[in-house]
């Protein structure tokens, strides 16, 4: 059979169809037209399938797709008359007998809902928290997890003999000479460990980044902690750090308050009681005032000029301040999470819950 | 630290209010805990930071409150103390063979005391402090050193043989019976206070059983010493032996205060007991150390703190906190006392000072520089990576970083290598450092379906850390997924993933099928960068399902988050659309069972020329009755399309053509007529 007689008749077809639909005006006559045209034994659309077979080779794939849009066209104008008439919309091959036109829609039924995660609250948090940092003019940076003594300790100003280098209180890796949790004194080569705190980022971007600078570096610390409703071996820290020639304590109070103001979304008071960290100097604990109570928030002080000789930068010229704080914390009371431990568990009736 | 309110009031009287006290106390550098009344009194828990050892004691508390509402400190003096004509060198001699941990040992002797209870208010104080009364004796060490922070301990000079005190190491599994009455192996990093028989005492740690003041005892020696606070700290952990003496000694207590602290025991000693005190003291070290002179510019305070305290004030506060003062117009020449080995810098005194003065004068509405941040290429393409798998129903899920020994943990399809580890496990059994993120992802299913959590999609972004012998070990941020679906549900969301991060000028991906152990064979397939692994995708092996009763297929995959930021494109550029029209073809082949779509694609791309601008996968089929068994029907369309004309039917012609002849000769694949 020639493509141009067979496309005319296709032409045709759907005419003549989408006439008689567009004007029917009973179910009775409506099925009829249905088995006419689409009936699964002698259907016009079946007949002309079978013609299909006899068209040459070449031809057959501009064939094909023209009775696909016919067959298409013809389908959708019947749903289109089963709609007027107020029948639910036409099913091919529904089975239905003359009375009924097959399945009823149900407009009550729930939506085909798309399937979307979730991102972890603790991102979320982390993100949030970037943003804010970042409006503030602090850019992000990171740095490794598994960390030396110098950038744990030494260059942070923490000395040999202080209780935070204990074996106890760090993740020491074992090394392959098995260096024992007891060698305090820590001849070379000193055991790495997973990091206590991200100040180690600290020290690798003054080390490297032209000043002045300020950042901050976010990320997992560890510390041995035995787990409980508000510990966990493994959080979540983020520090700051600002450098330039003439920062000061009051900037510090100022930036962090910009800071809480933007994150609690209202104007809000800090606080600083004395601390004591090896790394900053003087040190402060930081309180905001929310919601009528004082809430920590975390340490905070001056850059410790020790830790400024350590990398190379000349105390007397730069001054800075740096800040800590745990993200755990923030993300439960922002979320009214209680356990520390289900934000490590995986479950899913729990990661759902923060769909934003 | 536990402050009797009552005590204090010998130092120092405050008329103000407790609560009041407490709150000055807290904004200045002690933290306060809880208060509790104890037998009618309160007793208020303070948190010192460890570079207090000054407030270890009543005293220091008193100092910090003398200090804070400008009232004097009065601190017993201990004049007038009568003792024998009979010199302490004649009845002990003291050796030190351990100055490295014990840099100074003093000893008083007292004769002929009676042992007795303490007096009732003396009892009473320590009570309140949670420390239980023994005796008149060791009643009067505990309190001195609650009262100065200096640790004290009185033999039973009976007992010491020969009356001779060595102070040593201890040697090698030496056995030692503390007053606890428990024993304790001892190594030589360890000092101990020794006769010439045998320890006494394990230094700045315990008091020995043996010669411990008893009923019976008569003569004393009363020590007070100092040791290196890391020597203490490294003792006491290792024998899990803690002790308000080590405590202080851990941290650096005033080494000028032995000699009041030793005579002040005395003189409640002698108060309480009777007796008689020996002429003198012995003292391994007489020499007492001044502290060096710290220079104070006036310009630093406001450099530092971003406010003016007024000049003289600043001399004022030094002074009133024990320092030496020298102050001019321009500068502070200040010597700390003994008690505080923390002041050594200038920037400690403006510590001091900013305190004192108090943080509430700082301003917090400063003006703050305006600055421009920018936004990493990193923290961009994360965005990007995790719309896409939330976009796919993946949930994202954070597990610890470390992990176990099991079978499915030691899933490492990223190195050879064995795992790093940590000396003190994480949690429990967790001491090995994640080289993949899938154990973590295997175990979180586990747990969503003991909590009957069907259909469970996870995703983690997190570091896998890979050993690289002696340099610090490579840290890979990678995605890991789990779903239970076939892996093609995830070979989706990597795919998308990278197209979106790359754009469509990425490097070129070598797609080779891989068998990792872990993996059912054949599900593989890795896509690598120059011969540098960017990810893989399969279906977990069906022993280790069966092995951890898993329900159902287990999809994972683990992309180099690393690798695929090596060339993230930031910004999408436009390229033109072509004006002309697209012509679409079916194609629908017949072949083996064994044929791959990634084979057949890779001929037909070869084939097909610079006109096929897609070939789109439809679906794969199978008619066993027309086509035989063994073989599959692959349904494919090519987009043929140029962008300088029209094509024309017969240019698609000879497109489809050349691809079917060599789908045909590479693959044997029929085309469905």
């Amino acid at each position: 059979m020639a493509l141009d007689q067979f496309l005319t008749a296709l032409g045709s077809m759907l005419e003549e169809a989408r006439a008689c639909l567009a004007t029917v005006d009973n179910a009775e006559s409506l099925e009829q037209l249905r088995v006419k045209y689409t009936g699964a034994k002698s259907g016009a659309l079946k007949t002309v399938q079978k013609m299909l077979g006899s068209i040459d080779v070449k031809d057959k794939p501009a064939a094909g797709m023209r009775f696909n849009e016919v067959r298409d066209g013809i389908e959708e104008a019947l749903g289109q008359a089963a709609l007027r008439l107020g029948q639910a919309a036409h099913r091919p091959g529904g089975g239905s007998g003359p009375q009924s036109l097959g399945p009823v829609f149900d407009p009550t039924l729930p939506g085909l809902r798309p399937r979307i995660g979730t991102i972890h609250p603790i991102t979320q948090t982390l993100e949030h928290l970037k943003e804010i940092m970042g409006r503030l003019g602090f850019n992000v940076t990171e740095g490794p997890e598994i960390e030396d003594q110098w950038h744990n300790f030494v260059a942070l100003n923490i000395p040999e003999d202080h209780p935070a280098r204990d074996p106890l209180d760090n993740f020491y890796l074992a090394t392959a000479k098995a260096v024992s949790a007891e060698s305090v004194t820590g001849d070379p080569p000193a055991p790495r460990l997973l990091r206590s705190q991200t100040s180690t980022v600290q020290i690798r971007v003054m080390e490297t980044e032209p000043l002045p600078l300020r950042i901050i570096s976010l990320g997992r610390v560890y510390r041995p902690d035995a787990p409980d409703a508000t510990h966990f071996p493994m959080f979540h820290q983020m520090e700051g750090l600002w450098v330039d020639r003439n920062v000061t304590m009051t900037q510090l109070k100022s930036v962090l308050r910009l800071f809480a103001t933007s994150y609690l979304g209202g104007d809000v008071s800090i606080r600083f009681r004395p601390s004591f960290f090896p790394f900053t100097e003087p040190s402060v604990e930081v309180d905001y005032w929310w919601n009528g109570q004082w809430i920590e928030f975390g340490g905070a002080g001056m850059v410790d000029p020790n830790v400024f000789q350590s990398v190379g930068i000349d105390p007397e010229i730069w001054s800075g301040f740096a800040f800590g704080l745990g993200v755990e914390r923030l993300c439960m009371r922002r979320f009214g999470i209680t356990d520390i431990r289900d934000l490590y568990r995986s479950d899913v009736r729990f990661l759902r819950q923060f769909a934003t | 630290m536990l402050i009797s309110w009552e005590w204090l009031s010998d130092y120092v009287k405050i008329d103000r209010p407790m609560d009041e006290v407490v709150n000055r106390w807290a904004m200045s550098g002690l933290n306060h805990e809880s208060t509790q009344w104890v037998e009618g009194l309160p007793v208020i828990d303070l948190e010192v930071t460890s570079n207090r050892a000054d407030c270890l004691g009543h005293i220091g508390i008193a100092r910090e409150a003398a200090v804070l509402y400008s009232q004097p400190l009065a601190i017993p003096t201990l004049e007038g103390l009568r003792t024998s004509k009979q010199s302490v060198h004649e009845v002990l001699s003291v050796q030190n063979r351990f100055p490295e941990a014990c840099p100074r040992y003093t000893a008083r002797v007292i004769r002929g005391v009676k042992i007795a209870p303490s007096p009732e208010w003396f009892a009473k104080r320590l009570r309140s402090i949670g420390i239980r009364p023994i005796n008149n004796v060791v009643d009067a060490t505990n309190y001195v050193m609650m009262e100065c922070g200096q640790p004290l301990h009185a033999f039973d000079l009976a007992h010491v043989a020969s009356n001779q005190i060595i102070v040593r190491p201890a040697s090698d599994k030496e056995n030692f019976q503390a007053i606890d009455h428990r024993s304790y192996t001892l190594d030589p990093q360890m000092v101990v206070i020794a006769d010439s028989k045998r320890a006494l005492a394990l230094g700045g740690v315990m008091g020995g059983l043996e010669s411990e003041v008893s009923e019976s005892t008569v003569d004393l020696l009363i020590e007070a010493a100092s040791f290196v606070p890391m020597a203490i700290r490294r003792t006491a952990r290792k024998l899990k032996l803690h002790s308000p003496s080590s405590h202080r000694f851990e941290r650096h207590i005033d080494p000028n205060g032995l000699d009041w602290a030793s005579l002040r025991c005395c003189q409640w000693i002698l108060e309480f007991a009777g007796g008689e005190m020996l002429e003198g003291l012995i003292d391994t070290q007489p020499v007492a150390r001044s502290g060096s002179k710290i220079l104070l510019r006036r310009p630093s305070v406001s450099r530092v703190l971003g406010i003016e305290v007024p000049w003289a004030q600043c001399g004022q506060i030094l002074t009133r906190l024990g320092c030496t003062v020298e102050q001019d117009e321009q500068s502070l020449e200040v010597v700390a006392p003994s008690f505080r080995q923390d002041l050594t810098r200038e920037v400690d005194l403006i510590e001091e000072i900013a305190r004192v003065h108090g943080y509430e004068a700082i301003p917090e509405d400063a003006m703050v520089p305006m600055v421009a941040s920018a936004r990493r290429p990193k923290d961009t393409m994360m965005l990007t990576v995790r719309s896409i798998a939330c976009a796919a129903g993946f949930n994202e899920t954070l597990n610890p970083s470390l992990i176990g020994k099991s079978p499915i943990d030691r899933i490492s399809p990223w190195t050879t290598q064995d795992p790093l580890v940590t000396s003190v496990p994480l949690l429990e059994g967790a001491s090995s450092l994640r080289r993949s993120l899938i154990p973590s992802l295997i175990a979180a299913r586990l747990h969503n379906q003991s909590q009957s959590n069907r259909d469970v999609r996870l995703f983690e972004t997190a570091n896998v850390y890979l050993s690289q012998g002696a340099q610090l070990p490579k840290e890979q941020h990678n995605l890991a997924c789990v779903a239970q679906s076939e892996p093609r549900l995830v070979r989706g969301v990597f795919e998308e993933i990278i197209q979106r991060v790359w754009g469509q000028d990425g490097p070129v991906l070598d797609e080779r099928l891989i068998d990792f152990d872990f993996l059912d064979k054949g599900t593989c397939v890795a896509w690598f960068i120059g011969g540098t692994m960017l990810a893989w995708v399969g279906s977990l092996s069906r022993s280790l399902v069966q092995a951890n009763k898993i329900d159902g297929p287990v999809a994972i995959g683990e992309l180099d988050l690393d690798l695929l930021q090596g060339s993230v494109r930031l910004v999408p550029k436009l390229k033109a659309l072509s004006p002309y029209p697209a012509i679409l073809r079916d194609l629908n082949f017949i072949v083996d069972e064994s044929t791959h779509w990634g084979s057949l694609r890779s001929t037909i791309a070869k084939s097909a020329g610079e006109l096929c601008r897609e070939i789109l996968f439809q679906e794969i089929y199978r008619d066993t009755k027309r086509d035989g068994d063994g073989k599959k029907r692959i349904l494919l369309t090519l987009t043929i399309q140029s962008d300088t004309e029209t094509l024309k039917g017969e240019q698609a012609d000879a497109v489809v053509a050349d691809v079917i002849a060599a789908c045909q000769s590479h693959h044997g694949a029929k085309l469905l007529a």
